[in-house]
């Protein structure tokens, strides 16, 4: 199962993730589409002008194209996604996502979709990251059950 | 310029590097995963190296202060990935990257300074000792809070202990 992770680059989220035998969404994976595919406009250029325009999905014209331009790499995530993990609170150096605005546009979008959404907060002791943990597994098993049990139907 | 992959000439097509100079797009097909050793992993990285290098698999290996990074083909990097978990399931995590190691955009020694994923590892490494500790006790918890009880409940709950005194 297709598992989108925010912040979208978190190594732990993702880690667990592969280990429980889904598929993280993650947003390395749609910057490698960019940075190496063959093309004049490929980077150092980090925004063609398609970005912004694909962008247009997902949030009005009148909104900043650095919104639009990181909401095209952040859309095929959320439309992909057959669940999702979202962390909230997590410091900017979590997952380095430089822009509040897509990051709530991102995480409103996930939550909208009709999708086992599991909502975490950044733990700040040990008990609560260990307790995180648990959470995501027991997660990530539940997607697993759940898969089998539609399929028996 | 047309981005239809049939228009995209592939063997003589480069991609700017931002330096003057041109690189051969012969990264379209490759992956590039980061291998990171967790805080009390019973390997160093330098074994870690020398292990990757012992399963001479096709494949780029960069030996960095965190770990290694894997470069090739999906087949024999995901192949590299599993047979490095199995050293320490708990300890070893792995961490996606988009750009290929030593690309001139990102690499440290070209750009000076530390890359941006790098203060992430930095902010993920302090969380690592609980994540393993918790992998090494695997527990199934209660993902609903449970609900709060109504008020008249409460207050019989509360009666009925009372009466009991």
């Amino acid at each position: 199962m297709k598992v989108a992770i925010f912040p979208p680059n978190s190594m732990i989220l993702a880690d667990m993730i592969v280990r429980s035998g889904h598929e993280p969404l993650v947003v390395q994976n749609q910057m490698k589409q960019k940075v190496t595919s063959p093309d004049l406009d490929a980077p150092p250029f980090n925004m063609t002008e398609d970005d912004p325009i694909s962008g247009l999905k997902y949030a009005a014209i009148e909104v900043p194209s650095g919104v639009r331009g990181r909401m095209s790499l952040f859309g095929p995530i959320i439309e992909e996604a057959e669940a999702a993990i979202i962390m909230n609170e997590a410091p900017y150096g979590f997952g380095c996502v430089g822009c509040a605005r897509s990051s709530e546009l991102t995480v409103f979008s996930l939550r909208r979709k009709d999708i086992p959404v599991l909502e975490l907060d950044y733990p700040t002791s040990r008990d609560d990251t260990v307790e995180m943990v648990y959470k995501i597994n027991t997660f990530l098993d539940n997607l697993d059950n759940d898969g089998e049990d539609e399929s028996n139907d | 310029m047309s981005k239809k992959n049939e228009d995209i000439d592939s063997e003589f097509c480069h991609i700017p590097m931002g330096d003057g100079t041109y690189r051969d797009s012969d990264q379209k097909d490759k992956i590039t995963r980061m291998v990171i050793l967790g805080p009390g992993c019973s390997i160093s990285s330098k074994e870690l190296f020398n292990f990757l290098h012992l399963l001479e698999l096709p494949i780029n290996i960069r030996l960095t202060c965190y770990g290694a990074n894997l470069n090739g083909e999906p087949d024999y990097v995901m192949e590299a990935v599993n047979r490095v978990r199995e050293l320490d399931p708990t300890h070893i995590f792995i961490k996606f990257r988009g750009f290929p190691p030593g690309d001139p955009r990102r690499c440290r020694a070209k750009r000076g300074g530390a890359r941006e994923g790098f203060h992430q590892i930095e902010a993920e490494y302090k969380l690592l000792p609980e994540v393993s500790y918790a992998l090494e006790h695997p527990k199934h918890v209660e993902l609903t809070q449970p609900k709060k009880i109504p008020v008249d409940e409460f207050t019989e709950i509360v009666k009925e202990i009372e009466s009991k005194k």
